[in-house]
């Protein structure tokens, strides 16, 4: 299959399956209640996803070596201080983004 | 449609969307640059990053096509990896059950992990409905119009960024900005570091199914904590 169209059967499949995947519980609970156990649960989606979501993108670069990446791992942690601490997206961003690169120089030196 | 647009809690929610849209950039280049590298016509590029909507799903989809994956192999892994937004819907349901069903349909399309997280502490803490709805519609509607700019751009000239810049960690940092501040209580940090170590220690499953995964033991032990706690203070 030549590779245009094959990419046009994952955008209609995907896109369609994904779709499905954001609309399902909105459908559903559209008609009937959120049971109480469940609305306590979805307090914790957030952190719990989210956190899921990102730490394989921190702890391994991304030649995907199997090796954690120790300026990776350092930078995230201190943005991840600077967002508790500020709530800012930009001021996360540049905090990481610089103490990354800060670390590689550094770190590249040493080794 | 205008009237949407000229919509005070749209707007509201556009703007809020900004610094969330600058830090998306680089995420967005990345996926163009995939889609490029893979071989797509550019209008198989704008297809994928309009309909699919999702950059973790379009890195796997550019990635398995370059890599000469069978249609049924990238099919699966991508639905696996947006498994997320079931979790997301049904997290989202509760708030906009008020809404009319055209704008939950809405609403839905636009469901990222972006636009999940920015609204759902604002519909959470309750108010009109109708205000909440706009307010995700206006930040959702950026996030895609935005998302298009940023993948076409990575298209056509996303090589000129040189690999040295590791400008690809922004993608994570855009995530931590919006998962630390809510690391306030101590189940919602259980509820971050069994996700977290789940998703290290179950890597080797396949087709990133120690996403989904670790993330329900994630909101388990969330809950479990949470109801901990509960007894702990009512003794």
């Amino acid at each position: 299959m030549d590779t245009t169209l094959k990419l046009w059967a994952v955008i209609a499949i995907v896109g369609a399956l994904n779709y499905a995947s954001r609309l399902s519980f909105i459908a559903i609970f559209a008609r009937r209640r959120v049971p109480v156990l469940l609305e306590r649960a979805f307090r914790y989606v957030p952190a719990a996803m989210l956190t899921a979501l990102v730490v394989p993108m921190v702890a391994f670069a991304p030649e995907a070596t199997g090796n954690a990446d120790v300026p990776r791992i350092l930078a995230a942690a201190i943005a991840g201080v600077v967002a508790f601490h500020t709530r800012s997206t930009l001021r996360t961003i540049a905090a990481g983004m610089v103490a990354l690169w800060l670390l590689q120089w550094a770190l590249g030196r040493i080794g | 449609m205008r009237r949407i647009a000229a919509d005070a809690d749209f707007r509201a929610g556009f703007a809020e969307m900004v610094p969330a849209c600058i830090g998306l950039v680089p995420f967005g280049l990345v996926c163009g640059v995939g889609a490029a590298a893979a071989g797509a016509s550019p209008l198989a590029a704008l297809g994928l990053s309009a309909i699919v909507f999702s950059g973790a799903a379009q890195i796997l989809a550019v990635q398995l096509l370059a890599a000469g994956a069978p249609l049924a192999v990238i099919v699966m892994t991508c639905f696996v990896a947006g498994l997320r937004f079931v979790i997301y819907s049904a997290a989202m349901a509760p708030y906009v059950r008020p809404l009319p069903p055209r704008w939950q349909k809405g609403l839905a399309f636009l469901l990222t992990d972006q636009a999940f997280a920015a609204s759902v502490r604002r519909l959470s803490a309750g108010g009109n409905p109708h205000a909440a709805g706009m307010h995700f519609l206006g930040g959702g509607f950026a996030l895609w119009a935005w998302w298009q700019v940023t993948n076409m751009a990575g298209y056509f000239a996303g090589n000129v960024i040189p690999a040295s810049w590791s400008l690809d960690f922004a993608v994570p940092l855009c995530f931590i900005a919006l998962v630390a501040p809510h690391m306030r209580t101590a189940p919602t940090i259980g509820a971050a570091l069994v996700a977290g170590c789940a998703v290290i220690a179950l890597s080797a499953l396949p087709m990133r199914l120690n996403l989904i995964v670790a993330g329900t033991l994630g909101i388990v032990a969330g809950t479990l904590a949470d109801f901990a706690r509960e007894r702990w203070t009512r003794r």
